[in-house]
């Protein structure tokens, strides 16, 4: 993967088949979570059934926008497009905060999957073959996640 | 002959019912993010820079003591200002509540 050019708020970037095939692949995971697995307030009194029913209602519209806008993007033949043997992905950094919610998603929606294990221990997950597609899952979310947030952030210079 | 006298008009004022109470204006309550294993550094601290629009290193002190300490407080705000941030924070998926303060 590697970043093309940055124009304004437009970002072009490069992927090969393979890398293609890993974003589209990820992406097509979303969504892995439930609309809002977290409460609003550990406080009863703050997360009454009607503050979280607000939250759970506004966070499936957020997720179905998100779901249909990525579903657009990759559609859409000027933004993802062959260029002799690589792909060429153009998209807004608005855009980029909606791919980086999505995969973020599956990220954690592969470590709910794999029962919540703490990464920072060694024998936190277990591979087998029930549990690699998970792992690999959240492993290339997570790579995704970094390559979008530091081309954003300017710390990948244009190639 | 009797006169009737006009009838004298008080002003209700303290029956009405406050629409927008001054506790939801009030920076009375607390936007809290929880320590997640699989949320990634950088993750996080990007999202704290786009969501409140912090310098990094601002972000990554928050980050970091999400990280280390189990827990950190972003702000403090009015009731519909923290819903807000939550709501935000959750729409990228880390794991953030409001708390009175």
């Amino acid at each position: 993967m590697k970043l093309l050019q940055v124009h304004d708020d437009v970002f072009v970037f490069r992927f090969n088949p393979g890398e293609k095939q890993a974003l589209l692949s990820t992406l097509k995971n979303f969504p892995a979570l439930p609309p809002s697995p977290h409460r609003l307030s550990k406080s009863t009194l703050l997360a009454t059934a009607e503050n979280q029913r607000l939250l759970d209602e506004s966070l499936a519209a957020q997720r179905a926008q998100n779901q249909k806008q990525v579903a657009a993007l990759l559609l859409k033949p000027e933004r993802l497009k062959r260029v002799a043997n690589n792909w060429q992905f153009t998209v807004t950094r608005p855009e980029i905060e909606i791919l980086l919610q999505v995969l973020n998603d599956v990220r954690m929606g592969s470590w709910a999957a794999l029962g919540c294990p703490d990464l920072d221990r060694e024998d936190g997950v277990t591979i087998n073959e029930e549990t690699l597609p998970h792992v690999l899952r959240m492993e290339l979310a997570g790579h995704l996640e970094e390559f979008f947030v530091m081309a954003v952030s300017g710390e990948i210079p244009p190639a | 002959m009797a006169t009737t006298a006009n009838p004298e008009v008080i002003p209700d004022i303290g029956s009405e019912k406050q629409t927008d109470p001054r506790d939801a204006r009030e920076p009375g309550y607390v936007v809290i993010c929880w320590n997640d294993p699989v949320n990634l550094m950088v993750y996080v601290t990007h999202v704290f820079q786009v969501i409140f629009g912090w310098e990094k290193a601002k972000a990554q002190k928050h980050m970091l003591e999400v990280h280390e300490q189990g827990k950190s407080v972003l702000t403090r705000e009015s009731m519909e200002k923290a819903e807000f941030y939550v709501h935000e924070l959750q729409k990228y998926r880390l794991h953030a509540t409001m708390e009175r303060a």
